[in-house]
């Protein structure tokens, strides 16, 4: 067994949490784990990608080589393009598509492509998976910072390689008690986004 | 032994604690920071943040001396700033076990440079290296340096690059023991006072060549203890190609050669001297071998010199000129140069990758560094004046759209940078722009030489109390060091005694600021401006802020959309849709540095 998760994001969207909620839940399962993240310096906003490798046997690697991955979760759509290579041809993709701008963009010195390019070019290179936006359905819960709970859900969904209750359950012991309703509520909803998408 | 969940710093910190370090010094650097604070948690063991990298290895080296395990941390960056120190300490060895840990970052993903401080440590110091390939190397190493250290009474490297420091991984661990041994200082003064004094006893000679050659003859003693490395191995697999890993560099070789499908030979190679017997029983039979290794071609060239001396016909192919000689390896980088070995091809060309809107790094929303910028800019934009920088948080000034400090070099460079400019014959003021843990760092001999000099410049002081682009660590300058509350040392006292004219001001207001910078440029000599706010990201959180907040918002009637307070200031907050400016309330920190931005007064 070998599977390779890459979650895609934006300082601040929760994607380290997410990441290690899997990482831990498949150490119980008594798989292998090696992650890493790869981020900037201390202030907020930078592009943060997270590597979590399962197997049941040696892992070498702490990055998924690209072409690898078995599950793509961006969430937020330039990441997931920028990272879209690391995606195996066989792999998956959960790409919230709730836009955050670059600061470059912001000042008119880059161009954010549009949501409708970024989906076209991931759609042109054959690969299979879900664009919903994650981020609406946090801020219809009424907070926008659910989007990753959002995601977790939508991966359970998506990927049999863990339970979903034994993701959510681990996920709960990380947070809070007093977010757990909003984020048990979050999860579910994520987990209904799936197939319900167009 | 148990297993457990480690990152690669925290598996490093926990061989250390294992292995019985009592006095741990560092300096702050992407990706080793973490490991100071770790060892710090241990019972029993002294941690500290030093001034600078050469300080830290000082105080370990002299913990060694007295009779206690010890261990100095630092990045590549700050491995160059303890040079000096290196080239003394491995000609006189040391005492109790002591480990330097020097981590590279392949790609200068967090760095101002890329570099390779195997040349530096080994190569140029004659030291010797581990390169772990995993965290449990990590660990493995860390505990075999402190033992090997004491044995050959020489300092051990353990140099991880960031994907070792910044990775996690399953860990099998032992106990920390607790380790009671006398602090003893015995004097050797043959040993430790490196001078050239005549050594009556060796014939006559200087003590500087008796302490080379001491040095030289323990290398025969290192490449035995390689010799029998668990950290050096042979996988034997058919073939006339063989692919030699070193550090990281086997990692990515183990996973290619799973994507590839078939067994390879293969040597791993992490310890430096090199196991010369194992690399000789290797490549006997072998056409050619590619060496991955990062980042410079070292193994590659000591495997061909070795090759030399014993008249072996063999291609060696690695960083030297076949792969990449710059950036970092990756497992499809080394895949694709495995199957062109293979097929006996060049490495091809990498095509050029599609660009993708870059995500660049700014200040947070209410950081005073913002308010210091946009003043200084000001201030230069209207006489022509030059800004030297440094490193910090602060140096995302010179990107889009501040464009303002003209030069980043390496810590501390800024002050000396700038009064260079004005002996050149340069008419126009200078500023050097400097954080004040890099003050702390190496810009106090810098002061010391632009007022020895009779300079004409004006310093600015980013004093925000912390270390913070690496995560927050204190200073000399902070309230309290890694252990207890202090009193800082405030760098405007420090300026003040050297005898610089100093000016102060609070960089959240923008007008005082540029204000004060302006005076102080009309003044002659070395000026020193220290712009004093906290930082809002660390003392945020803890309730301290230098500013009173205000709800700040766009007055849509009198904004004319002329894009200003966006292509000319860049806080993350403000942006620009439907031809008026608006502020994003749950990302704004309400600091009001923006309203000195809009000259129509449209931002209240
Ligand atoms: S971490 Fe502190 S100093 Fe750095 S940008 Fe944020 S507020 Fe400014
Ligand atoms: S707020 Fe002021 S600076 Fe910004 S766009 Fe409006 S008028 Fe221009
Ligand atoms: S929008 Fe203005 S007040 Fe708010 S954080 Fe940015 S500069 Fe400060």
């Amino acid at each position: 067994m070998k599977f390779d998760l890459v979650i895609a994001g934006v300082g601040g969207q929760g994607n380290i949490l997410a990441s290690q909620v899997v990482a831990k839940c498949a150490m119980d399962a008594g798989y292998n784990v090696v992650n890493t993240e790869t981020k900037g310096a201390a202030q907020r906003g930078g592009s943060v990608l997270s590597h979590v490798r399962i197997a049941d046997g040696e892992i070498f690697s702490p990055l998924v080589p690209a072409g690898q991955a078995d599950v793509l979760l961006g969430f937020e759509p330039l990441e997931a393009l920028r990272y879209i290579g690391l995606l195996g041809k066989k792999g998956t993709f959960i790409i919230n598509t709730a836009p955050v701008p670059t600061i470059l963009a912001n000042m008119k010195v880059d161009e954010y492509p549009s949501t409708e390019q970024i989906v076209a070019i991931i759609k042109e290179k054959g690969l299979d998976g879900h664009f919903l936006n994650a981020t609406r359905a946090a801020k219809d819960l009424g907070n926008v910072l659910l989007t990753n709970v959002v995601m977790l859900g939508a991966f359970t969904a998506v990927s049999s390689v863990l339970q979903p209750d034994v993701i959510l359950k681990k996920l709960l012991t990380m947070v809070d008690e007093k977010f757990h309703a909003d984020d048990s509520r979050a999860f579910a909803v994520g987990r209904g986004l799936i197939g319900k998408e167009g | 032994m148990r297993k457990e969940f480690m990152l690669g710093n925290e598996a490093i910190a926990r061989g250390a604690a294992e292995a019985g370090v009592r006095v741990v010094a560092g300096y702050p650097g992407t990706p080793a920071t973490e490991i100071v604070d770790l060892c710090g948690g241990y019972p029993g063991v002294y941690a500290e943040w030093s001034a600078n990298e050469k300080h830290a290895f000082e105080v370990a080296t002299a913990a060694s001396l007295t009779n206690q395990r010890s261990m100095a941390v630092m990045k590549h960056n700050g491995t160059n700033a303890a040079a000096d120190f290196l080239m003394h300490v491995n000609f006189t060895g040391i005492r109790a076990g002591m480990v330097l840990i020097t981590a590279d970052d392949p790609g200068g993903l967090s760095s101002q440079c890329e570099e390779d401080t195997r040349i530096l440590v080994h190569n140029y110091a004659h030291l010797p290296m581990f390169d772990p390939s995993s965290v449990q190397e990590a660990y493995d190493m860390t505990k075999a340096a402190f033992e090997l250290s004491e044995k050959t009474e020489l300092v051990f490297a353990l140099r991880p690059v960031m994907r070792i420091n910044h990775a996690g991984g399953m860990v099998e661990y032992g106990d920390v023991a607790p380790q009671s041994r006398p602090a003893e200082f015995v004097i050797d003064r043959k040993r430790f006072v490196m001078s050239a004094v005549v050594e009556k006893e060796s014939g006559g000679e200087l003590r500087p060549k008796m302490r080379h050659r001491w040095l030289n003859a323990k290398q025969a003693e290192l490449k035995a203890l390689m010799e029998d490395s668990p950290f050096n191995r042979v996988e034997k697999a058919p073939g006339e190609v063989g692919f030699i890993g070193c550090g990281i560099g086997y990692a990515f070789l183990k996973e290619a050669e799973r994507i590839h499908g078939a067994k390879l030979p293969i040597l791993k190679l992490s310890t430096l001297p090199l196991p010369e017997g194992k690399v000789l029983d290797f490549v006997r039979g072998l056409k050619k071998v590619v060496v991955f290794e990062e980042v410079e071609p070292v193994v590659e060239k000591l495997i061909k010199e070795l090759c030399f001396e014993h008249k072996i016909v063999l291609e060696v192919l690695g960083r030297g000129g076949y792969l990449p000689s710059e950036g970092e390896l990756s497992t499809n980088l080394v895949l694709t140069a495995v199957e062109a070995a293979l097929a006996g091809k060049d490495y091809p060309a990498p095509a050029q990758g599609q660009y993708v809107s870059a995500r660049t790094r700014t200040q947070c929303p209410g950081c005073s560094h913002r308010g210091l910028l946009v003043a200084l800019k000001e201030v230069v934009r209207k006489n022509g004046g030059v800004v030297t920088g440094d490193i910090g948080c602060h140096d995302a000034g010179t990107f889009e759209p501040m464009n303002l400090q003209a030069t980043i070099y390496c810590m501390g460079s800024s002050i000396p940078m700038a009064y260079g400019i004005k002996k050149a014959g340069f008419d126009k003021p200078v500023y050097a722009l400097i954080g004040d843990s890099t003050f702390f760092h190496n810009g106090l001999t810098g002061l010391a030489s632009a007022i020895y000099n009779g300079a004409d410049i004006t310093v600015v002081i980013a004093y925000n109390s912390t270390t913070a682009m690496t995560g927050f660590q204190p200073h000399p300058g902070s309230a309290n060091n890694l252990n207890q509350p202090v009193t800082p040392i405030e760098p405007g006292a420090v300026a003040a005694a050297m005898g610089a004219k100093v000016f102060r001001c609070n960089p959240y207001n923008v007008e005082e600021t540029a204000r004060v910078i302006a005076e102080a440029t009309a003044e002659t000599g070395v000026k020193v401006v220290v712009a004093e706010a906290l930082c809002y990201l660390k003392f945020g959180r803890e309730g301290k802020i230098s500013y009173t907040p205000r709800q700040v918002a766009v007055d849509v009637a009198v904004c004319n959309g002329c894009g200003l307070c966006v292509r000319t200031f860049g806080c993350p907050s403000i942006t620009l849709s439907e031809g008026k400016a608006v502020i994003e309330p749950s990302s704004c920190n309400g600091c009001g540095v923006c309203v000195s931005v809009c000259k129509r007064g449209a931002i209240k």
